[in-house]
């Protein structure tokens, strides 16, 4: 190019060693036979009169009709409907209201309250389950103290309200967590117009604040319910002990107690759930289509001042601290004791029993067998998710792939899925495909394709706006001088977004380590994972030990949980460069 | 540096028509200019020489190489374009040095490290950017940010440069410098540019040729002289520079000139422009600057005189800037020294004076100069 330089002729580009064409073929169909793969199968096994396994078999609508004729399938249903309301309820006016008051209001202690009401969001829901039953349940510590000395009953945890109680105080963060940004996106000065037009604070919030959260309330609310009327380990553990089944836990049981199961009737039941979710995810993505265009979107006022809510605001804070200590403390601290203690019971104080045993009894080949399976698991199943969900991702956005719109729903649908479905999916794909089915099935690389799809949605939903805040030309300028996509992606875009990458895989890693749903129809002996073994060996009264595990379990997700933050918000650092 | 033929490009996002049959060719070693106002289609024309958007007709040849055609269903993928591009962002790669962004084209084209290394470094003293190879990007300023990208987009002698906007990140200082450090560039290395800008005092500064853009059309394609001069349509006339406007019909025409008698005025005006129907509706565009003051007495001497009354005025530092009311309605007028009368007569001289409206044609039609 300049005098010096001229004698030398410049090659070509060489070839790109990975086709564009292919690569982005091959991530498409990857992903997409994983997310369809195991529903597939289960469609098919709802519409044959007898199971996979067993030859022969035509096509019938039979387990549709028995399972509609199947008065514990409706109760289930009734169930699960009031269930997921309930929790609905629950979670939007307390998720709602916290929103607000941190956000908009002088609530002494905002910064700290928000932070402590989202927290609970990474914590592992079987663990917290565990710890609200030995605490309120039936014979749990608090409940039981409660009953001796005010003499009257406290919550009754096992009836449908008490388990709406565990799930919505469960959600809230969630609903927190929407509303929340709601509220950062929405432009304050609406508020102060209306102070300025004479308005009292409790006046702005009713008259202003409120009306304006409404669609994001309606889309966290949609969400929420989609999620509980899925739940499975609160009606397992809880509503055995009065016969008491979600649509999810009717399932299970159906297909793990009946004297004679029928795989039918319980697949087709799994259709129905999974129909159910799926028409609310899209009717949700209808909503949250139209909610941009009527929420006022401006650019972020700088200082806001925030409302005066007056004395009251004392009363407010104490609220929420009590809500805190009572949803989240107390049921921590019972599993951390019930971890440390022989027998927990208010009679005698704790200490008196003080052991190691618990700990110890980790060692067993049966928790240390799932303790194994399930970190290998998470490790092979996160590197593997969050490379593909890279590529389906990178396919998906930055590329000129025909079907990269398909991608994205792809990997967005698993949400939708219930674990439970997902897993009984996969069971039959394993039955119909061998090999290499049978290997999968005796192996825990059955578990964690089943995990790992399971946690696709996850990946993605880190990973796409990181890469979002990549520049379109840093990859054009790569194109430019010479590079083919394969080596743009990998040399630039992905280079450039490791951090997230690393925060993706600590996020799977956690999700697959506290997942269980999907592996209940999976497990064998010999691949059992954590969250199978809690679920199983806490309902068979092994407590102690299954409470030390669910520590362990607690502690690995806030350690890496925040590794995984902190990794965030230095990408975050490195995209505002 | 071969030449760029651009011909017949169309495009169009959701219905909308952004790119209406643009067809220019640049010569070579030519520094090209691509002007016009946000959303004229000037940036997906360079982005669709580049090959980052699919034009959905025309063809782009470069030298000997066709990049697109549509017709025959060619279209070559930017990256085998061999084109050097600077973005507004300059789009240097944060998380690679200052060395390892400009040796990123050679690696691509595996050069032996002791060459890359040796074109890296003359690319990088090239843009007297030399003693920061090991830096990282966020270590430099707008400015050096920029040379680095020239440098990266250089360094495997492209066959053509193109630049989308590259001075709109600096401030006036630096944008005035770097402008004629890259005009000297490319001057150099009789490198085959395209530039993007909606700035026209950055087009008329460094182009050989501008192209006046505006929805997707080209309005005209002239050295910046006769862009400024002779604007061929209203629009270039009020896009480039400030211009008057008068309205008129032709009273007398010959091959070479024409008398206008415009509205309210009780004398004609005479225009060098020549070949026009008698008795047509014109609108004639006169640059505030080219209007002169006639010392009193003289008026009737010169052609094309007129009397004014000053309505207001402003000091600029380098000239005077006046507002007159005249027999055929206001005028500005730009003048070296200062009036202190309330009235003045003015002269409208013959050359200054172009045709950018005929009747029966209107704004969106141009006259595309063929080159």
């Amino acid at each position: 190019m300049t005098t010096t330089t001229t004698d030398f002729a410049i090659p070509n580009p060489r070839k790109a060693r990975v086709p564009e064409g292919f690569a982005q073929s091959a991530t498409w169909l990857v992903t997409v036979v994983f997310v369809i793969g195991p529903l597939l199968p289960l469609l098919y096994a709802s519409f044959r009169d007898r199971p996979l396994y067993e030859h022969g078999g035509v096509f019938t609508i039979a387990p549709y009709r028995t399972l509609f004729s199947d008065p514990a399938f409706w109760r289930a249903v009734e169930n699960t409907l009031a269930f997921a309301s309930l929790t609905t309820a629950i979670a939007v006016v307390g998720g709602a209201s916290i929103a607000i008051l941190c956000a908009r209001t002088d609530l002494p202690g905002r910064r700290v309250l928000g932070w402590l009401t989202l927290a609970p969001i990474a914590l592992p829901p079987l663990g917290v389950l565990l710890g609200w039953i030995v605490i309120w349940g039936p014979g749990g510590y608090l409940a039981t103290m409660v009953s001796l000395h005010l003499h009257m009953s406290a919550i009754d945890l096992t009836s449908i309200p008490g388990m709406a109680i565990i799930g919505g105080t469960g959600s809230l963060p969630i609903v927190f967590l929407i509303c929340q940004a709601s509220l950062a996106r929405t432009d304050a000065s609406l508020e102060d117009a209306a102070r300025s037009a004479g308005a009292r604070p409790y006046r702005v919030l009713l008259g202003i604040t409120v009306p304006m959260l409404r669609p994001a309330a309606l889309n966290a609310g949609m969400l929420v319910f989609t999620l509980a009327a899925e739940t499975l380990g609160i009606p397992l553990l809880l509503g055995r002990s009065h016969n008491t089944n979600f649509v999810s836990s009717y399932l299970y049981s159906t297909w793990t107690d009946a004297s004679s199961p029928d795989p039918g009737s319980v697949s087709a039941g799994a259709i129905v759930l999974l129909v159910f979710a799926s028409a609310l995810l899209i009717l949700r993505n209808r909503l949250l289509g139209s909610e941009s265009r009527f929420v006022a979107v401006s650019a972020r006022t700088g200082a806001h001042h925030p409302l005066r809510l007056g004395r009251v605001r004392h009363v407010f804070a104490f609220g929420i601290v009590l809500y805190l200590v009572l949803t989240t403390l107390l049921p921590l601290l019972g599993l951390a004791v019930m971890s440390g203690v022989a027998i927990l019971t208010p009679l005698r104080a704790p200490w008196h029993f003080l052991t190691a045993d618990n700990y110890q009894a980790l060692r067993y080949s049966v928790f240390r067998h799932s303790i194994t399976n399930s970190v290998t698991i998470a490790l092979i199943g996160g590197a593997l998710t969050t490379a593909l969900i890279s590529l389906a991702t990178l396919v998906a956005h930055r590329s000129r792939f025909r079907l990269r719109r398909s991608l994205q729903f792809a990997v967005l649908y698993p949400r939708a899925i219930p674990g439970i479905v997902l897993g009984m999916g996969f069971f039959w794909a394993y039955l119909l495909f061998d090999p290499p089915g049978h290997f999968l099935l005796s192996s825990f690389w059955g578990i964690l394709l089943a995990f790992s799809v399971h946690c696709f949605t996850l990946a993605y939903l880190v990973l796409y706006p990181a890469m979002g805040r990549i520049s379109g030309s840093l990859d054009q300028a790569a194109r430019a001088a010479g590079a083919g996509w394969w080596r743009t992606s990998t040399r630039i875009v992905l280079a450039l977004m490791w951090p997230a990458i690393f925060a993706a895989f600590l996020l799977v890693f956690v999700a697959i380590l506290n997942d269980y749903e999907p592996a209940l129809f999976l497990v064998k002996p010999g691949n059992e994972v954590i969250g199978v073994t809690m679920l199983q060996l806490f309902e068979q009264g092994t407590i102690g030990p299954v409470s030390a595990l669910a520590m362990v379990q607690l502690a690995a997700t806030i350690v890496i949980a925040l590794a995984a933050a902190r990794l965030l918000r230095a990408n975050l650092r490195r995209g505002n460069a | 540096m071969p030449e760029i033929r651009v011909d017949r490009l169309t495009k169009s996002f959701s219905n909308l028509r952004v790119l209406n049959e643009v067809t220019f060719n640049v010569n070579e070693g030519e520094f090209f200019t691509l002007l016009g106002p946000s959303g004229c289609g000037k940036s997906t024309t360079l982005m669709s020489i580049a090959g980052f958007l699919e034009p959905e007709g025309g063809a782009i040849v470069c030298g000997d190489q066709t990049f697109v055609d549509r017709e025959r269903g060619i279209s070559l993928p930017a990256e085998a374009r061999n084109l050097g591009i600077v973005f507004q962002s300059y789009a240097v790669w944060p998380h690679m040095t200052v060395f390892q962004n400009v040796a990123f084209p050679l690696r691509v084209r595996r050069l032996k490290r002791a060459e890359l290394r040796e074109r890296v470094t003359s690319a990088l003293e090239l843009v007297e950017m030399g003693d920061y190879g090991h830096r990282y990007p966020h270590e430099l300023s707008g400015g050096q940010q920029q040379r680095v990208a020239l440098a990266r987009s250089l360094v495997y002698s492209p066959s053509v440069l193109l630049l989308d906007e590259p001075f709109s990140n600096l401030d006036a200082k630096l944008r005035e410098r770097a402008r004629r450090w890259l005009k000297d560039l490319q001057l150099e290395l009789a490198l085959t540019t395209i530039f993007v800008t909606h700035d026209q005092d950055e087009a008329l500064a460094m182009s050989d040729r501008v192209l006046v853009m505006r929805e997707g059309n080209v309005l005209q394609i002239d050295t910046p002289e006769n862009v400024y001069r002779r604007p061929a349509d209203r629009f270039v006339a009020e896009f480039v520079g400030q211009c008057n406007f008068l309205e008129g019909t032709i009273e007398r025409s010959d091959a070479s000139s024409a008398l206008v008698m415009l509205r309210g005025a009780p004398n004609v005006l005479e225009i060098q422009t020549g070949g026009l129907a008698i008795g047509s509706a014109v609108t004639i565009a006169v640059r505030p600057e080219s209007i002169a003051v006639v010392p009193d007495g003289r008026e009737s001497e010169l052609p094309n005189t007129y009397t004014a009354r000053v309505r207001a005025g402003s000091f600029l530092g380098d000239h005077y800037q006046y507002e007159l009311l005249a027999e055929m309605g206001e005028i500005s007028m730009a003048s070296s020294t200062p009036i202190t009368t309330e009235t003045v007569h003015i002269q409208i001289p013959p050359a200054a004076c172009s045709i950018v409206e005929r009747a029966g044609s209107n704004t969106t039609s141009p006259e595309v100069v063929p080159v």
